[in-house]
């Protein structure tokens, strides 16, 4: 039994490209937006090995100034509104309806016009770069007075404007659609306290999204508005509205990118210690507090300016350490006694939250407004924020890729390659954001096409650049793990993990209304771990390699042959 | 879909208290204002949700569908996909060229209507399959 009624098609399916383009399944959504995603985090990366080549030393002038200004505006805007925001969101069209065994996403023709609205956004802001002035190049927050039409003049940056709005207002429909999923989609049985802790993280993004999202459409209409003449946002308190205003969706959004990662990597250390989430009702609570403190913090990437409170954003940012130490706690104690089997789904779950650690301890020492004048538009910013956003949450995004992979395709991918993707990876993550870290405190600045000679800042910006080869060489090995897996494909069936949540009670790849038999009774989050310890109960079976009333069966017969 | 009000009520009422810190500390226009924005449209997301089905805001877990009832999945719809081109178009042809405006304009006059004969055949459809099942669950319901 899903979610809901039984289904009545009502236009028949097409196989033809046509078809997939207008398909209103929300698994064939959700793997467009993915894809779409992939494409963009490519682009992206490609215009960070740019600006890293501009940067190995001094006075390279690979590319000219106004070049890069472009390119560290179009790589930031690229990361966040195309890649890692739609990613999590193509998580949440693709997993949320069948971990709460839904047949469908709520309302599927608003989600697939909202996908293509925001590809077209993301196209539109792309199309920057054929024109003369090229592409916008203020930043990817594009601050009033220096993104208006008089200092940044041309198409580019209000191409840039309108793909943002696009592409802001397809998230935010999503969000919504993602939300009204998850209140009125659930299968019978399926409260609100046995959601999966991954559908938790969804759906305090998506509350997050519905909230901040329409405040950053608002502020790209106003910034337009100024492009075409009118006088919005005047002198000092104008560009600390405009400032106020992005920040309310530009804080956020970074948490918006960061839970539904960590609710993939939940599920994926869950699974592979074969044990329970711990402290689920805690997590929950956490969860919520987490998303309303991350809504009140976004004044203090405003310390400097001397426009706001600083008291009341440095309390709130400091006080997220507490939800946070919530779910750090949770995932050490679940991990305790239980049965680890070190996958590559596990390995870059631990890297997640192991990297991500460092990305938020220094952003304590930065919520903190005396050492936040001190680290301000350095590079201890952007080794900050890349420690979260990238050494965190690509992470965790590969975590739930090598997780859920064969769920989407019915093949799993390579652990050889995957595990040499890993290593890749996290040499390279480390190799290049942690000199930044120390280049950032020698007082490099952020956002400069070229530095002085001082000692020292040639060497480190070298290590960074050789980092980002690496990071380019991983993802090389991750695409060829997927075309790899997909060509001599190593069947996966139903559920290879031993998983505990409804996705795994339905074929790989599911069908088009997800569940074609009855659903398992569903007792709490991990309604299959429970069916399992109750076979096992039932059959007097001790469970494998974990003791027994803490954890579900062991590893898979292959798993444990030697 | 019992229940699915509350976690959003839930967190309405934390960002509220949130926004009242603020407004206490900082009295800043905008910033109360961005606030209060996202607490409103939390509140009146959740009081639609008890608006059209009273359990969303009770504890516990969903029920089961009423016997017969079905609903409506179309496979395809090409309405959708061309009224966000449409979209799409406008803001562009602002931005670029303004005949886009135009027939972003004319395309999404014509993708709502056809989305609008795409509902009604869906509900047409959902209607006529539920009228065949429904003697059929009536007689499951009354038994042998």
């Amino acid at each position: 039994m899903s979610a809901t009624a039984p289904a009545v098609t009502t236009v028949s399916r097409a196989s033809s490209v046509f078809g997939a383009a207008a398909s209103t399944d929300h698994k064939r959504i959700g793997l467009n937006m993915g894809l779409a995603s992939l494409v963009f985090f490519l682009g992206g990366g490609v215009m960070a090995l740019l600006m890293r080549t501009q940067l190995a030393q001094p006075h390279m002038q690979f590319v000219s100034d106004a070049t890069y200004n472009e390119l560290f505006t179009m790589h930031g805007s690229t990361m966040i509104f195309l890649f890692v925001t739609p990613m999590a969101m193509a998580l949440a069209i693709y997993l949320v309806p069948l971990q709460i065994g839904a047949s469908s996403i709520a309302a599927p023709r608003m989600v697939l016009a909202a996908f293509w609205i925001w590809l077209s956004g993301g196209i539109i802001m792309q199309l920057g770069w054929l024109t003369q002035e090229g592409a916008g190049r203020s930043g990817w927050f594009a601050y009033v007075p220096l993104s208006n039409s008089a200092n940044t003049p041309g198409v580019g940056q209000d191409l840039w404007t309108v793909g943002v709005i696009l592409a802001a207002a397809g998230l935010t429909i999503i969000g919504g659609c993602v939300l009204a999923t998850i209140a009125r989609r659930r299968a019978p049985g399926m409260s609100v306290m046995r959601m999966p802790v991954f559908t938790w993280t969804q759906l305090v993004s998506a509350l997050m999204v519905v909230g901040s999202f329409p405040v950053l459409i608002l502020a790209m209409a106003l910034l337009y508005a100024e492009r075409l003449g009118a006088h919005v946002f005047i002198g000092y308190s104008g560009a600390i509205d405009y400032q106020d205003l992005f920040w309310f969706f530009g804080h956020p959004v970074v948490y918006v990118m960061f839970f539904p990662f960590l609710g993939a990597a939940a599920e994926v250390i869950a699974v592979n210690a074969h044990k329970r989430w711990f402290g689920y009702a805690a997590f929950v609570a956490s969860m919520l507090a987490f998303a309303a403190l991350s809504m009140s913090v976004w004044s203090h990437h405003m310390f400097t300016t001397g426009g706001v409170t600083n008291q009341y954003f440095a309390f709130t940012s400091t006080a997220l350490v507490v939800p946070a130490g919530v779910e750090y706690f949770d995932m050490i104690a679940t991990l305790i006694g239980g049965s680890i089997l070190l996958r590559t789904s596990m390995l870059f779950a631990l890297g997640f939250f192991l990297q991500f650690l460092i990305g938020g301890l220094s952003g304590i020492f930065i919520a903190s407004p005396v050492l936040d004048y001190h680290a301000e538009d350095s590079y201890m910013i952007v080794a900050h924020f890349h420690y979260t956003l990238f050494a965190g949450s690509v992470f965790g995004f590969f975590a739930g890729i090598y997780h859920w992979f064969p769920k989407v395709t019915g093949a799993r991918l390579r652990e050889g390659l995957g595990r040499l993707h890993f290593v890749l990876l996290l040499i390279g993550t480390n190799m290049t954001f942690l000199p930044m870290f120390f280049l950032g405190n020698y007082g490099m600045p952020r956002r400069i096409a070229d530095y002085p000679s001082h000692p020292g800042w040639g060497t480190l910006n070298l290590l960074e650049t050789a980092g980002a080869g690496v990071i380019a060489l991983a993802v090389a090995t991750f695409l060829v793990n997927v075309v790899v897996s997909l060509r001599h494909r190593d069947a996966a069936g139903e559920d290879p993990w031993l998983g505990h949540t409804l996705e795994w009670a339905t074929s790989s790849p599911p069908p088009r209304h997800n569940f074609e038999r009855a659903l398992p009774p569903i007792t709490s989050y991990a309604p299959l771990l429970d069916l399992r310890q109750r076979a096992a109960d039932r059959n007097g079976a001790a469970m494998t390699r974990v003791p027994a009333g803490r954890a579900g069966l062991g590893p898979t017969p292959q798993e444990d042959a030697p | 879909m019992r229940g699915g009000a509350i976690p959003l009520l839930a967190w309405a009422c934390l960002l509220a208290v949130l926004m009242a810190g603020n407004w206490v500390w900082t009295g800043d226009a905008i910033q109360v204002g961005a606030f209060g924005f996202a607490v409103l449209v939390i509140v009146l997301a959740a009081a639609w949700l008890v608006a059209t089905h009273r359990g969303a805001i009770r504890r516990g877990p969903p029920e089961p569908p009423p016997p017969g009832r079905a609903e409506a999945a179309p496979d395809l719809s090409f309405a959708a996909v061309l009224a966000a081109i449409a979209v799409a178009s406008i803001l562009f042809g602002l931005t670029w060229a303004y005949f886009l405006v135009y027939f972003g304009g004319g395309l999404l006059i014509l993708s709502l209507g056809r989305l609008a004969l795409e509902v009604q055949a869906a509900r047409a459809s959902r209607e006529l399959h539920e009228s065949r099942s429904l003697p059929d669950s009536a007689e499951q319901e009354r038994g042998p």
